[in-house]
């Protein structure tokens, strides 16, 4: 009985929720230069091309393929109501109006239904030649630990690659996520996790698109032992592109833990923008939650704009955050310079040393739990 | 509790009868300018500029898409624009009216100006009452009038600077003070002069929906050095006052200025001030600034590096108590090489307060060697305080370092238990453990003020813990 009123309550929670985001998705405005969640992102340039692009085109030109699945992978189908409803609820931030848009275009894409332990990792990837929006659902059942790596690639001038991901971890399972993308010439990424009591470490690698924009939301839900989410990225910009991430670590209720760290090298005219945000809910007592953000500055006329930021309305919380921007210590290249290693590579070792740092964070949480195994 | 030396009424909750020769009434249009520039004779360029201010002030929109929402309540209409007895201070004491000597005695500015203080401005409302200085100060050339006979007296020197640092369009609370300011202080120390005591403005709000716009503009020539300090209380009303100032710094090539601010307005107060200083070459500029009144507070003193080797430091302190909003900060903007910048912000929120920090360091393109150091802590004392962080950092180039750091905490368990178990009572306990967060920082304020924050502190304590 009691049970039965639970669903209908939830259910009800559902509907409204639906309708509100369908309210949401109609008096959505595309991204202007007075949102907040744009700031230094230069929303008149992008976000209206991207928008200008996803309109114009309504034929899908790019592939999905997925390998070593054993079986979990199925494609997102248009009439698939339940992943349409996911979407429709996903969070933004401040682009409620174009993730509208890729609501539109809905239908592509691979779900993930994890439900058995991997060895191997899941692999996913994303080609664009032209306008390309699919959509990933990765959901891990109880206890299950899974591996996934995600290519999201685009092809030439025309590339626009705008993905939408949903991750939802149940208690007790692990899930360890890589995303690598390159190549785009507009590339966008809103991410959602959805932790329910499980850990979550996740990695982004953006390289060489014009311009590339990841959002990434992750929510806790639970205050089961162990529950926590770890966020990695790292990039190396160059030439003009612009990078615009994105993100926050919701605790909604106490006890778990989350740890973000991204790190930049921004060399030529390229610039690198970084807005976090961690948010612990009220109630949301003995949170940890940390976050960092560090950026190398190799050229002149390369920029970095840092935006981290702390809402705590809980009590006994553990958070902090920090932003570092600095350029190449001169010391350690007149070390290595001093070795015999020419300054350039003495730059590229010290560059590909701070990114891999980020790396290894991320490499060591996903082969610490394999070798437990 | 120890009683202070000056025995100063810090909290400023008394009122004394409205006793005006002049009203502009509520609301703000061409006619309160007209009235107010009638009643203090100002010039006709004066009276054009206020009224350009004023349409650019009804143009602009309030700065909702970032700002706190508690903004939104603020209702123009229904604020008193220009309150005042006289338009000219009196020098002397003695000849101040009773019931604003009254109000000035129990805040206990005539015993700092004899004990310590090099000059004072007191402002009751809309003007300056009071305004005194050291004879041998003048003897030096060192100038501190109010804003008004700044630029009666002294055009020469205020108008080229008159708006310089902080601009009319800089935002919709800029417009509004250009249009409506009157009291402040003017300020200008000659070259090389270097004042060894500070100068005081104490600014008073004493009646109802009064808005108080003062307009403050110190000047270091080359080589000056001086300390300036305010504090700020009101009593506490049923509608909303207003407060809304700007303070314009100029530091010429290796002067130093020290600004130190204690707020501490009631909690129907809007207190949202514009504070911005112009640092050239080896010059340096300090914000000392403590809030722990007003309902909703929105300050970010800044410092614009313009010479090669300025430097800029912002030290604050804020405490948020049920109802309060302290939505401080400080902004850095390197506009010159080899510039360094630092700043420290030490929050505590109490009860359902909330207090924010807001902060903005930018590098701007080309700059080389360019440094800054941002040091945000918070603490959070009951389950309900809240308390943010959003700092916003841009660096250009590969020859600036610029680094950022907060954290959040609580005042620890078992130190409160110790400290109990001593005999403290738990409240006691907690205060200490709230003054040793902020120790280092109170140590910046001058002697006399860090021994006021500190009774301010554990008042504030008392009140919350029971």
């Amino acid at each position: 009985m009691e049970e039965a009123f639970a669903l209908a309550e939830a259910e009800a929670k559902l509907r409204t929720a639906l309708q509100e985001s369908t309210t949401r998705f109609e008096t959505a405005q595309l991204p202007n230069k007075l949102n907040e969640d744009w700031r230094y992102g230069s929303p008149n340039k992008f976000a209206t091309a991207l928008a200008d692009v996803l309109q114009s085109s309504d034929c899908s030109q790019g592939r999905a393929t997925v390998t070593h699945d054993n079986g979990a992978a199925v494609a997102v189908s248009k009439d698939d109501e339940d992943l349409l409803q996911t979407e429709m609820l996903m969070p933004s931030i401040g682009s409620d109006a174009l993730l509208g848009m890729h609501l539109a275009r809905f239908g592509e894409g691979y779900v993930l239904y994890i439900e058995e332990s991997t060895k191997e990792p899941i692999c996913l990837h994303y080609e664009a030649e032209g306008v390309y929006t699919p959509s990933t659902f990765i959901m891990v059942a109880p206890g299950v630990k899974a591996h996934v790596i995600e290519h999201h690639e685009g092809h030439g001038e025309n590339a626009t690659l705008f993905v939408t991901r949903n991750i939802q971890v149940a208690e007790g399972a692990e899930l360890h996520v890589e995303l690598r993308s390159s190549g785009a010439a507009r590339y966008m990424c809103i991410t959602n996790i959805q932790n329910m009591g499980g850990k979550v470490n996740h990695f982004t690698g953006h390289a060489a698109h014009q311009w590339g924009r990841e959002e990434t939301v992750a929510e806790i839900y639970s205050s089961a032992e162990g529950t926590s989410v770890e966020l990695y990225s790292a990039n190396k910009l160059s030439g003009n592109s612009v990078l615009d991430q994105h993100t926050k670590q919701i605790h909604h209720v106490g006890g778990a833990y989350s740890n973000l760290l991204y790190k930049n090298v921004v060399d030529d005219h390229a610039t690198a923008i970084f807005a976090g945000n961690i948010r612990v809910e009220e109630g949301a007592h003995q949170t940890d939650a940390y976050q960092a953000n560090r950026n190398l500055l190799l050229s002149e006329k390369a920029g970095v704009h840092s935006l981290p930021g702390l809402e705590i309305l809980a009590d006994r919380v553990r958070c902090s955050h920090g932003s570092a921007s600095s350029p190449v210590d001169e010391e350690t290249l007149f070390y290595l310079c001093s070795r015999g290693i020419p300054r350039n590579e003495a730059y590229e070792q010290i560059s590909s040393g701070f990114l891999n740092d980020a790396y290894q964070r991320f490499a060591r949480g996903t082969e610490g739990e394999s070798s437990v195994e | 509790m120890d009683e202070s030396p000056f025995q100063i009424d810090t909290r400023g909750e008394f009122s004394f009868p409205e006793n005006h020769r002049f009203d502009a009434g509520y609301g703000l249009t061409e006619e309160t300018i007209d009235y107010i520039c009638d009643a203090k004779g100002e010039p006709d360029w004066l009276r054009e500029f206020r009224k350009d201010a004023l349409r650019k002030f009804n143009e602009m929109p309030m700065p909702t898409h970032w700002a706190p929402e508690g903004i939104n309540d603020l209702d123009f209409d229904k604020i008193r624009y220009y309150l005042a007895h006289g338009t000219a201070p009196y020098k002397d004491w003695d000849e101040v009216p009773d019931d604003v000597k009254r109000t000035f005695e129990r805040l206990g500015v005539p015993e700092q100006e004899r004990a310590f203080l090099a000059g004072v401005d007191a402002q009751y409302d809309s003007e300056t009452a009071y305004n005194n200085m050291r004879e041998e100060l003048s003897k030096k050339g060192v100038i501190f009038v109010n804003s008004t006979e700044g630029l009666k007296e002294y055009e020469h020197i205020f108008r080229p600077w008159f708006g310089k640092v902080i601009p009319v369009t800089d935002n919709k609370f800029s417009a509004l003070n250009h249009a409506a300011f009157s009291g402040g202080s003017f300020i200008y120390v000659p070259k090389g002069v270097k004042l060894e005591q500070p100068l005081q403005a104490y600014f008073r709000i004493n009646s109802e929906s009064m808005g108080q716009f003062e307009r403050t503009l110190i000047i270091a020539d080359e080589g000056a050095e001086l300390m300036y300090m305010e504090g700020c209380t009101a009593p506490k009303y049923d509608s909303a006052t207003l407060h809304s100032g700007v303070v314009e710094l100029v530091a010429l090539k290796g002067a130093k200025i020290q600004y130190v601010t204690v707020q501490n307005w009631a909690t129907n107060v809007y207190n949202l001030v514009i504070q911005r200083g112009l640092a050239m070459e080896d010059a340096e500029i300090r914000w000392i600034d403590c809030n722990i009144g007003s309902g909703l507070t929105m300050k970010y003193p800044a410092v614009v590096l313009k010479g090669r080797r300025a430097r800029g430091e912002v030290v604050s302190i804020s405490l948020a108590h049920d109802g309060q909003l302290q939505d401080t900060g400080a902004r850095m903007i390197h506009a010159a090489p080899e510039t360094t910048s630092n700043i420290v912000a030490k929050s505590i929120s109490i009860g359902r307060g909330r207090a924010s920090y807001r902060g903005e360091v930018n590098v701007l393109k080309g700059m080389k060697g360019c440094r800054n150091s941002t040091e945000c802590d918070a603490l959070l004392i009951n389950p309900a305080s809240r308390t943010d962080t959003y700092p916003a950092i841009s660096v250009h180039g590969n020859a600036s370092a610029v680094q950022h750091e907060a954290s959040v905490s609580q005042v620890d368990e078992e130190m409160l238990f110790y400290l109990q178990q001593r005999g403290l009572t738990r409240a006691q306990s907690m205060s200490l453990a709230v003054n040793g967060f902020i120790n280092d920082l109170v140590k910046e304020f001058p002697m006399e003020y860090s021994v006021e924050l500190r009774r301010l502190i554990d008042l504030e304590m008392e009140d919350s813990v029971g």
